[in-house]
């Protein structure tokens, strides 16, 4: 079977954003990037499903980045995928127009599953894999914790508010990792070596039929939090009016 | 004999039995021969070394390591005794052995009758027979020892059934050879026969039982043939028992291991190439790390000093060589990785070093797992806390994936200069991941910058240029990653025109001087205690000679063990320290080296737990330590006991004295 | 603007949340309808219709929240009823049932919103990105707008005083798709979030003594708060938290809005775990704690006493 996992390129939330000077974008100048860790989650749970159930299954990293935005697929390369796509494409582009390219691409590669994060460490949006479910009128399972294969489809563990959902569906199917799928493998720089043989195919939306319809404008952006100045409080009652006024307690 | 003071060579044989002993001498040659050649074969399927042997060291090691038999001296002092006494017997009576061959064929060559000996007379001829008789006891002596202890099977000396056959056929050749002796001295009336002693003590046994002229020599003869078949035994079963360590412990000791600390560089052209890291299969190690495998007896030293096999880790450095030895040996053997060695086993170790400095062979376990580690790494096996802590080395330059614009927060408030600030520095204070983010061990940097600042030191430090050292990236087996942290340090260090650092880090120490050389990184390196102690011999700073409270010291592996660092922290502490057991190069590991510090153990299972009850043992108030992950494991493990003892480095302590 | 505000409901009652996706889309507009979707709903649509005119879509079909199906009700709905905006609470319900009713609208979507402003006849929104660290501002393109509310930010309005109408929706059950079956849900009743979810963490250090105490002051904050429970490495040596409390580098990382960490040291391996925490409060009797170089809040106490004193104000504020 053929399995298809999208990798998104995000920027390391490990290390400090900047914003440009008129607050209208990150900064991108020193900026590095990784893959996102819910798609690298995705990855390693592809790569586990061909290690236990499927062993002839086909793992195709699929990205949606400007050109050297391959970095992050070799990452899913060297992990294990067995090729990967760019479909190029330089700035942000919202979870529609991405649901729609991968709709292109998933017309032309016919995966029987396709697996990535529940959402990107960027824009945090988690709408892409509902969206491409929705496209290609595919079951959908999100926020996946467990995942089986059944007679007849998949049986999917989600977390849900409420507790742990399980959900059978169908093949094929769009999967959306949660947190606690698993704990992906380290890729380390042999592997990436290694994985510099594997193929990197290039498209553009263009080549796939697509025309970018955006949804979703970004006009300007804030830093929140930069550097932690600890604001003494000399009772509890003002330690509860200040997370009030910072939101992060019900009023 | 003419009056000399010689004996017969070969006396009471025939030709036909001269000559079916030179036979049976072939023999058993060619077996020990066949059986050595079958090692080699094992050993020679490991790659090529790329270190050339050096000759002379070669033959210097010899004579220190295995004549002096100086590596024996750090452990076990009766065992060790023992086998000095059983080595130089055994040798002894070996060199005896070949005189008398030289004499017999030098004579016969040089056409002298077998009455008139070539040197083997008179004074010499005395001293011989004295000397030998002594060297024969004293390895009769030690072999029964050595069965008495192996009767007794209480140390981790691993005892196999074969080894009884060794020690038996020590004590036959030692005590026959005594017996042959004495009926000689029955048969031949050789004069002066007090000089061989013991063999004389025989003889007069042996005539009060009934030996005489009558029935000597057949007894002789047989005897003497039963000794020849011993000692064709024990020649043709070298190679094949645990005695085997004479050959392979030889070359491993001649053969110069690396020094402690040291790894070798994987480039990274290989990898491209062969598509693999580090040794997943056996054929994968290097031939002297095969023929070491051999070198091991299984004494276990090295299981004795182990901090891992102290805390209960499913690692024993003995067994490690033992089953890779196994493994070695078996024609069909199963997969190296798992079956015969298990991920778990090469994860515990702190690379402490302990046991490949005590193995009296030469012999490596450190070398191993880390060869094997590196496999791991390059297989994707390493998962959970320690590879996010890989991943966040790679990506932050520090393995909690702290801003790197951070840095140089510790800092704060003391107007340390950077190297742009003072581009004229003398020396590079090397401030090290652990300053620059953990709370407690800043208070540590902060006594130092405060302390140079105060002596009126030269020096800068790199600020957010700084990256990890990658130390524990290379141990853990990620050796790229460690290749990349380097060349980019080295790069900053190459811009800034480095040439001196300053760190309080062994494990920064260690790297800087055994790993960073081999990427064009020469520098010369200095730990804060020994730069402190310089100054303090100056008269630039004071050293604190008195506490009102007893202070113990915990020497870090990596100063003491790995690069000999003893002396200079206790010139910085008071006189009256209170030393623990295992102390100077002999330290116990905290427990955080070769990346365990990622690791995540519960408490009860964490390695160098039995290092903090040492510590609190002491009774000490104030364990002093001078390295930042030994700061952490102790303070750790002290406040898990619920025990009020202060933790403080060496630094820090200096700091009342001189602010 | 026709409002379209979707209620979720536990199968029993409809979720508190839902109130303010109620508030925000009454903040937007007069015209709010709210849809309701299950089987045997009557009760809660007419808890529902207290606030808006109801729509109820009461199908056997409906029975279990099931993607694909609720979601091509909500479309359909969506479309015959004309809604330019439609609203829900930002829950794992809504992220995955509302997500893919907009792909199938459009996918001119809004997650977590946190505020709004209507400006040049435009509706902006204001949402968090990278974990929270930046607020973007947006707007939409294109319509039906989708849009999920954080629930803390917006208020539920208050009941009106005579009901509102309510409105059977047809389902043709055979234009359905069914491709995906619910087989049940293991509930989280007694059990609190997960500390790697929730939005709020309480967490407690080597201040705490026995299990007992860490119930009876963390545990009961957590709980009041609604949050998970988190502990530092310390406890879990000393046997008081099991490991999977554990918050740290070797332990669970977390990124709640509020983290809260109550008589813990702050050694550089905890905050390895929390460091990304949208707002750090801290109580601690050490003033030289390192964890107040990390905080946005602190509080020099000792958490025995603070701790009942934040529960009773908590308490008494409600």
């Amino acid at each position: 079977m053929k399995i298809l996992v999208p990798c998104k390129r995000v920027p390391d939330p490990d290390q400090k954003l900047r914003l440009k000077a008129d607050g209208s974008n990150i900064d991108d100048a020193a900026v590095s990037f990784i893959l996102n860790p819910f798609d690298a989650i995705a990855v390693e749970e592809a790569l586990r499903i061909r290690e236990v159930a499927h062993p002839d299954a086909e793992i195709v990293a699929v990205g949606i980045c400007p050109g050297e935005g391959e970095a992050e697929l070799r990452t899913a390369l060297a992990m294990g995928a067995d090729r990967a796509l760019q479909v190029e494409h330089d700035g942000m582009l919202d979870p529609w127009n991405v649901a729609r390219l991968l709709t292109a691409v998933i017309e032309r590669e016919q995966p029987g599953l396709v697996l990535m994060g529940k959402q990107a460490v960027d824009d945090d949006s988690n709408q892409t894999g509902q969206f491409l479910a929705a496209l290609l009128g595919w079951p959908q399972a999100t926020f996946a914790s467990q995942l089986e294969f059944i007679d007849g489809g998949l049986r999917v563990h989600r977390e849900t508010d409420l507790g742990i959902e399980v959900i059978c569906l169908t093949l094929p199917a769009v999967v959306t990792a949660d947190l606690r799928l698993n704990e992906p493998r380290y890729a380390s720089l042999p592997s990436i070596l290694r994985a510099k043989k594997k193929s990197i195919e290039h498209t553009t939306p263009a080549e796939l039929g697509v025309v970018l319809e955006h949804r979703v404008q970004l006009l300007s952006m804030e830093a929140v939090n930069n550097q932690r100045q600890c604001e003494q409080v000399s009772n509890v009652a003002n330690l509860l009016a200040k997370l009030r006024e910072a939101e992060v307690i019900e009023k | 004999m003419n009056g000399e003071l010689s004996r017969e060579i070969f006396g009471n044989l025939d030709d036909t039995s001269r000559n079916f002993f030179y036979v049976l001498a072939l023999v058993s040659c060619a077996v020990f021969a066949w059986g050595v050649w079958w090692r080699m074969r094992l050993w020679r399927r490991g790659r090529p070394d790329s270190e050339h042997i050096d000759w002379s060291n070669a033959f210097h090691n010899i004579c220190t390591r295995v004549l002096a038999q100086r590596t024996l001296r750090r452990s076990r002092p009766a065992a060790s005794f023992a086998h000095r006494m059983l080595f130089w017997g055994f040798i002894g009576l070996f060199i005896g052995t070949i005189l008398v061959g030289l004499e017999h064929y030098g004579s016969a060559a040089l056409g002298r009758e077998v009455t008139t000996p070539l040197f083997h007379k008179g004074t010499y001829f005395v001293i011989y027979e004295i000397t030998m008789d002594t060297f024969g006891l004293l390895m009769i002596g030690a072999a029964v020892w050595f069965a008495r202890r192996r009767m007794r099977a209480d140390s981790s000396m691993e005892h196999r059934t074969p080894d009884w056959l060794v020690l038996g056929l020590l004590i036959t050749l030692g005590v026959t050879g005594y017996f042959i002796e004495g009926l000689r001295i029955i048969r031949e009336n050789t004069p002066m026969p007090g000089i061989s002693f013991v063999g004389f003590g025989c003889s007069k046994v042996f005539v009060a039982a009934g030996v005489g002229k009558t029935n000597v020599d057949s007894i002789h003869f047989g005897l003497w043939w039963f000794h020849s078949m011993s000692a064709f035994a024990f020649i043709a079963a070298l190679p094949f028992c645990r005695l085997a360590h004479a050959i392979a412990g030889v070359l491993s000791l001649a053969t110069i291991p690396r020094p402690l600390g040291h790894m070798e560089p994987i480039p990274m052209e290989e990898v491209e190439k062969t598509g693999e890291v580090g040794a997943g299969r056996l054929e994968q190690f290097t031939r002297h790390e095969l023929l070491r495998l051999d070198a091991c007896v299984s004494c276990g030293r090295c299981e004795d000093m182990c901090p891992a096999y102290e805390a209960g880790k499913p690692l024993s450095p003995r067994d490690l060589v033992q089953d890779l030895r196994g493994h070695m040996e078996t024609p069909q053997p199963g997969a190296l990785h798992g079956e015969t060695i298990s991920a778990e086993t090469l994860w515990s170790c702190t690379t402490c070093n302990a046991c490949n400095d005590i193995c009296p062979l030469g012999v490596r376990p450190v070398d191993y797992i880390t060869e094997m580690r590196r496999h791991l790494i390059g297989e994707g096996e390493l998962r959970g806390a320690p590879a996010t802590s890989l991943q966040k080395m790679q990506r932050s330059g520090n393995p909690w994936g702290l801003p790197s614009q951070d840095r140089l927060g510790w800092a704060d408030g003391l107007g340390v200069p950077t190297v742009k600030d003072n581009p004229g520095f003398d020396v590079l204070y090397w401030v090290g991941c652990s300053a620059a983010y953990d709370r407690r061990v800043m208070k540590v940097a902060r006594a130092v910058a405060q302390l140079l600042q105060w002596a009126e030191v030269n020096f800068a430090v790199l600020g957010t240029e700084e990256r990890c050292t990658g130390e524990s990236a290379r141990r853990m087996g990620d050796e790229f990653l460690f290749q990349e942290l380097a060349t980019s340090n080295i790069e900053t260090f190459s811009s800034h025109d480095v040439k001196k650092i300053l760190t309080h880090c062994p494990h920064c120490l260690n790297s800087l001087r055994q790993d960073y050389p081999q990427f064009d990184g020469q520098y010369e390196v200095t730990h804060h205690t020994q730069f402190l102690a310089e100054l303090v011999a100056a008269g630039k700073l004071k050293a604190t000679t008195v506490m009102n409270e007893k202070v113990t010291y915990h020497d870090p592996c990596y100063l003491a063990r790995v690069n000999g660092i003893t002396e200079p922290p206790r010139t910085l502490l008071p006189q009256n320290l209170e030393e623990m057991p295992r102390h100077g190069c002999q330290t116990a590991c905290c427990g955080a080296g070769g990346g365990r510090m990622w690791f995540d153990d519960p408490a009860s299972e964490r390695i160098g737990t039995g290092r903090v009850t040492e510590a609190l043992t002491t009774g000490a108030q104030t364990v002093a330590v001078s390295c930042p992950f030994c700061l952490t494991m102790m303070t750790d493990g002290i406040t898990a006991k619920d025990s009020e003892v202060k933790v403080c480095d060496v630094a820090e302590l200096m700091m009342d004295e001189n602010g | 603007m026709k409002a379209l505000v979707l209620m979720e409901h536990d199968g029993a009652a409809l979720r508190r949340g839902s109130g303010a996706a109620l508030g925000f889309a009454r903040a937007i507009t007069e015209d709010v309808t709210v849809l309701v979707l299950g089987e045997g709903i009557a009760a809660m649509t007419a808890e529902a219709a207290k606030f808006a005119p109801a729509l109820a879509a009461d199908n056997a079909a409906l029975a279990d929240p099931v993607a694909d199906r609720w979601a091509h009700v909500i479309a359909e709905v969506v479309r015959t009823h004309k809604a330019e905006l439609v609203v829900a609470t930002a829950t794992t319900w809504a992220k995955d049932i509302v997500g893919r009713a907009a792909g199938l609208l459009g996918g001119a979507m809004a997650s977590d919103v946190i505020g709004h402003e209507l400006k040049e006849g435009e509706l902006r929104l204001r949402r968090p990105m990278f974990a929270g660290a930046i607020i973007a501002t947006i707007t939409l393109k294109g319509s039906p707008q989708i849009i999920t509310v954080r629930s803390s930010v917006y208020d539920i309005p208050e009941p009106a005083a005579t009901p509102f109408a309510i409105k059977a929706v047809a389902v043709d059950v055979a234009a359905l798709p069914n491709d995906m079956e619910f087989e049940g849900i293991d509930r989280r009743i007694d059990e609190r979030p997960d500390v790697t979810e929730a939005r709020i963490v309480v967490s407690g250090g080597r201040a705490f003594k026995s299990s007992e105490d860490y119930e009876r002051l963390v545990g009961s904050l957590a709980d009041r708060l609604g949050a998970a429970t988190g502990s530092s490495r310390a406890l879990v040596d000393a046997g008081i938290t099991p490991n999977s409390l554990q918050v740290g580098q070797t332990g669970k990382i977390v990124a709640p809005d509020l983290y809260l960490a109550l008589g813990i040291s702050g050694a550089v391996q905890h905050l390895a775990g929390m460091k990304n925490s949208r707002v750090i409060a801290a109580i601690n009797q050490d003033s030289d704690a390192p964890i107040f170089e990390f905080s946005d809040f602190g509080l020099i106490g000792d958490v025995y006493e603070e701790v009942p004193r934040l529960i009773e104000q908590l308490n008494s504020s409600q």
